[in-house]
């Protein structure tokens, strides 16, 4: 009988999948399996379950589709390449059913509309696999040849939805001191600037805001990405026009070891609320998720 | 980039002299689209967070500020390259940035912006 238990097995797995990244529970598992899928070229779709329910969908190795019930669809009566003008009837009739065809290509995208449709397509799917590749997440077995519940974007490798996942990662670890998904944010009233300036979806997230909504929720109800909302909301938090209740100051001083502004996370006012002590960052991100020594890789 | 079909968007500021790279970018979340470049160019993924990260800020300024203006372009000078950050359309939801990477000793800066600007004004509705 073998001395190694199952546990050990599975993040050996994990690791010789993904060589150079701690092991982090079994978002690395599904990471790995969806590498397998893509290597196996499959069709079909990969059930996952956890905090939410979801499916990934994949074409010949390439993620078309994915959805969460943690995260909003794309609207079902919109979405669809053809319905975008994106590519042939034909075509597009042909990639819905995941027929093989060499005719499936994209038509050149020549107005910034139908580049906005494609990316509303494929927001949604990656907000999905962000959410799904939580480390509470559980994948099932992979279901040959179902097809997307909708019309699918144009096919993403797998590599760079990963990529794009784990950038998106270490945004939300940088948000995470402040503000989470589900982290209920009120308007502050007691700001002390006279006047700001803020953007239409910003306006549109400030008016929705009632007492205790989550970022979630709102963009449950906006019909937008979790992650796109979540940094809006940071944003809000950066101006001082939102707040988040109910968090006791933290006693001592910045320069305190371990004080949380001192770590660059956040600060406390008198008031409770919690605002961003730091302007949240991209760039960081993109390093700590290793994404930025790819030179050239992707010219 | 995530919508490599959207790669031959770019071809037209590939014809700006001194070009290095060229990004699309949702400047809601910092994803890059769409990039094309040279082999031995900046890393996209890089360059187009920082992108991202200037933009991010100058709004967070201008919010502050609430002058009622807005965001036109933001021109960056290195030692040895231009940076040149353009939303390409106003009040475009999600916003949708373009960033050119250009080498400062073949680019004549204002014939760039020029181009520039002209892209962008260039994608129809």
């Amino acid at each position: 009988m073998s001395q190694v238990t199952r546990r050990t097995r599975v993040r050996r797995l994990a690791d010789s999948v993904w060589p150079g990244r701690a092991v982090d529970g079994y978002a690395n598992l599904i990471a790995a399996r969806l590498r397998k899928l893509a290597a196996a070229e499959s069709t079909g779709m990969l059930p996952v379950s956890g905090r939410g329910d979801g499916a990934i969908f994949f074409r010949r190795g390439q993620v078309v589709y994915a959805e969460s019930s943690r995260t909003p669809s794309p609207d079902k009566r919109t979405v669809g390449l053809a319905a975008l003008g994106l590519v042939p009837e034909d075509d597009a009739r042909e990639a819905a059913v995941g027929a093989p065809t060499a005719g499936a290509q994209l038509l050149p995208l020549p107005s910034l509309r139908q580049l906005t449709s494609m990316l509303a397509l494929t927001e949604p799917t990656i907000d999905a696999i962000t959410e799904l590749l939580s480390n509470e997440s559980r994948y099932a077995k992979f279901r040959q040849s179902d097809l997307p519940p909708v019309a699918q974007m144009g096919p993403i490798p797998v590599e760079m939805a990963l990529a794009e996942v784990e950038r998106r990662r270490q945004v939300l670890r940088q948000l995470a001191p402040i503000v989470a998904a589900d982290t209920p944010v009120v308007r502050d009233a007691a700001r002390e600037s006279p006047s700001f300036q803020v953007s239409a979806p910003q306006w549109a997230l400030l008016i929705r805001v009632g007492d205790g909504t989550t970022p979630r929720a709102l963009a449950m109800s906006l019909g937008q990405s979790v992650f796109g909302t979540m940094i809006e909301i940071y944003r809000l938090l950066a101006l001082g026009l939102l707040a988040v209740p109910g968090h006791p100051s933290v006693p001592g001083h910045p320069s305190v070891p371990g004080h949380p502004s001192a770590l660059g996370g956040r600060l406390d006012r008198p008031g409770g609320g919690r605002r961003p002590g730091t302007v949240m960052s991209f760039m960081r991100a993109v390093a700590d998720a290793g994404g930025g020594d790819e030179r050239g890789s992707d010219a | 980039m995530i919508l490599p079909e959207a790669d031959e968007l770019l071809a037209p500021v590939m014809a700006i002299d001194g070009f290095r790279l060229g990004c699309l970018i949702d400047g809601s979340t910092g994803m890059v689209l769409a990039s094309l470049g040279s082999q031995n160019g900046p890393a996209s993924p890089t360059a187009a967070a920082g992108a991202a990260d200037v933009i991010n800020v100058l709004n967070l300024l201008n919010g502050r500020l609430a002058t009622g203006e807005h965001l036109e372009d933001v021109m960056v000078t290195f030692s040895d390259s231009f940076f040149m950050v353009r939303p390409v359309r106003r009040d475009q939801r999600p916003p949708i940035l373009l960033l050119v990477i250009m080498d400062r000793q073949r680019t004549n800066l204002a014939m760039a912006h020029r181009s520039i600007r002209d892209f962008c004004a260039s994608f129809t509705s």
